[in-house]
């Protein structure tokens, strides 16, 4: 039941869009300016939606005051426990070396002996953290 | 931090650098744990769980964007994940999208005596309002704690729940709704007359009285 004809839209869908304005998202809907619109020529709409801020406002008041709570210290040390635990990484160092020897005799005789030392050194870091998750200390 | 850094950041600093940014959420998790799984063993369960999550992935995280956002994603999908199905909750049903069209056949509160219903929201025992949020369903549950109690953006819900931003507003409407009728139900066992609350009245529907 519009105020304004039929061309515009009417007070249910700007009730229904009341959700989009307390969350500061009024461009999400269909037709923002209309809705805006709207509310500035609907005195029951605007005092819907005052009426409806107010409301929100109290009531975030009250989830808020309800729902504070402290984590039990012992949660703390045992989270602390595990982080120790999971960060504490261990060191694998793997070195292989090899010695590559090469020796040509030419037509003269000549011995060219040739000795190639390669050296190769992986650091790896495991992490022993595998089933971690839900496991207790 | 650049992301050089990261790469050559100790595991040993990288635990401290978590210890020092993350753990201060801790009370907010567990309380936010609380309410999404309705008891103190499995809250605890489920914080520690987050934790040790976002700590094995900590070095996905990029420095500089919202630590607390992204626990709370850890936190909410780890719930979704595990202890959901362990608590075998009733969920909404599918067809959310089309209820909520349904309901925007809305017309005005006719009473806007707003003093009842805003009366009964101060002087509420926090028990009574802890037990009217646990009885709703738990995706208007997370959705209305998200964003009234945590004061998330619409935007970062849906990140955090992996649901889409129109979702999220149809559970806000309609959570935000249900929770005060049963706040409105718990403040009449109190002796307030608020009538009602979050919901609408027909004379009204049907056009203004001269």
């Amino acid at each position: 039941m519009s105020l304004f004809g039929a061309e515009r839209i009417g007070c249910p869908e700007v009730l229904a869009s009341i959700v989009f304005i307390i969350e500061d998202a009024i461009e999400q809907v269909e037709r923002p300016q209309e809705v805006r619109n709207h509310i500035d020529l609907c005195p029951n709409c605007s005092r819907q939606l005052d009426h409806e801020r107010l409301t929100h406002t109290f009531l975030v008041d009250a989830l808020r005051r309800a729902c504070v709570e402290k984590a039990p210290e012992s949660l703390y040390e045992s989270i602390q426990k595990q982080l120790m635990g999971a960060g504490s990484t261990t060191e694998v160092v793997t070195t292989f070396s090899m010695t590559e020897i090469s020796i040509e005799i030419d037509e003269f005789g000549n011995v060219e002996h040739r000795e190639v030392q390669i050296e190769e050194t992986h650091v790896q870091h495991i992490n022993f953290d595998d089933g971690l998750p839900g496991g207790k200390i | 931090m650049t992301s050089k850094d990261l790469v050559l950041e100790s595991a040993s600093d990288r635990t401290i650098r978590f210890e020092r940014d993350a753990l201060v959420f801790m009370d907010q998790l567990y309380a936010a744990a609380l309410r999404y799984t309705r008891n103190p063993e499995d809250a605890r369960d489920l914080v520690q769980d987050t934790y040790i999550k976002a700590f094995t992935s900590f070095h996905q995280f990029e420095e500089g964007t919202n630590l607390r956002a992204w626990l709370y994603r850890v936190l909410t999908t780890t719930f979704i994940n595990s202890y959901r199905k362990k608590q075998r909750q009733p969920l909404i049903a599918n067809n959310e999208l089309e209820d909520w069209q349904i309901d925007q056949a809305q017309s005005h509160t006719s009473d806007l005596g707003k003093s009842a219903e805003v009366e009964a929201l101060e002087n509420l025992p926090d028990s009574d309002i802890k037990n009217a949020l646990q009885e709703l369903p738990e995706e208007f549950r997370m959705a209305v704690y998200l964003a009234d109690v945590e004061g998330f953006s619409y935007k970062e819900i849906a990140e955090i729940v992996g649901i889409p931003a129109g979702t999220v507003m149809s559970r806000l409407h309609r959570g935000r709704k249900l929770l005060r009728e049963k706040l409105a139900d718990y403040a009449r066992e109190l002796g307030y007359t608020t009538g009602t609350a979050g919901s609408t009245d027909s004379a009204a529907a049907e056009g203004e009285k001269p």
